[in-house]
């Protein structure tokens, strides 16, 4: 009895406003990039690609290493957006922008991620395309390129100084 | 082409086509498409043109940072994720913004958009 009535939640779910779906995955992702980091790896499989700042990551289990790697926690969301597109897949695209905040620093940055998301067999989703870019700092008073540079660099030493691997 | 040289072109060209001749951008929409602009939702390439062309500025400049692409699946289709920002005429400051693509191939051998998500950044 108790499998039926969580189908028929997943199904009333997926009936429901995708704008409300898109919000609850992009929390879900959050809240769950910040507490249990591993736990992301049900989201996606083999064919899941995750782009994360230019580089290009394939399948649930080198995906996880790399988000399990990152020593950032998401600090808010500010905005998310929604589309789906027709059959024969039926995904919903959501686009995020939000704020991350460096562990340990008081170093807060803007980013914006989009996701693919495919409907599971169990009616739940699943993480097709994955994609991470922070925005530069101090935008755009200094030209984008030493930008992103400058942000690269100083995350690379804060991940060296703190322990983590930057690759 | 490889696929980030096919993102990075088509990018360029639909800025440099925002940026030149607005109305032009209907080509690269059809019926099906789907623009979300800053929260607005609209459908159908009339429709998007009408929108863009009737935003509150005459002349812009798109200034690109990062482009990223990966493929939706069996379809051909290509999502493309542009970040930077836009300089309106006669303002000193720019707007950063992100905008997602999702594109489909044409029988032609081209791409049209078939989702648009843009969104400025006031922060």
């Amino acid at each position: 009895m108790v499998y039926l009535e969580r189908l028929h939640e997943r199904a009333m779910d997926r009936s429901s406003d995708p704008d409300v779906m898109a919000r609850a995955f992009a929390e879900h992702y959050c809240k769950t990039f910040n507490e249990n980091r591993a736990a992301l790896g049900a989201l996606y499989q083999e064919g899941s690609m995750l782009t994360f700042e230019g580089d290009k990551i394939q399948g649930a289990q080198a995906i996880v290493a790399k988000l399990a790697s990152l020593p950032f926690q998401f600090h808010h969301i500010y905005t998310v957006d929604c589309q789906h597109y027709v059959p024969p897949q039926g995904g919903l695209l959501v686009s995020v922008s939000g704020v991350i905040q460096l562990a340990g620093e008081n170093l807060r940055q803007e980013c914006i991620q989009m996701f693919n998301l495919m409907p599971t067999l169990q009616g739940s989703f699943h993480v097709l395309n994955h994609i991470f870019r922070l925005f530069p700092l101090n935008y755009p008073s200094i030209p984008s390129e030493l930008c992103l540079k400058s942000l690269s660099k100083r995350l690379e030493d804060s991940f060296s100084s703190s322990g983590f691997a930057v690759k | 082409m490889d696929p980030d040289g096919v993102a990075r072109a088509f990018v360029e060209h639909y800025y440099r086509t925002f940026d030149g001749n607005r109305a032009a951008l209907g080509g690269l929409y059809q019926e099906g498409s789907m623009l979300t602009f800053e929260g607005d939702k609209i459908q159908g390439a009339q429709s998007i043109v009408a929108k863009l062309t009737s935003l509150p500025f005459q002349q812009c400049l798109h200034h690109i940072s990062t482009v990223d692409c990966q493929p939706s699946g069996p379809q051909g289709g290509m999502l493309v994720f542009v970040s930077g920002a836009i300089q309106l005429a006669g303002e000193n400051h720019q707007l950063k913004f992100s905008q997602m693509f999702h594109l489909m191939p044409t029988p032609q051998g081209s791409f049209y958009v078939l989702n648009d998500i843009f969104r400025l950044n006031y922060a």
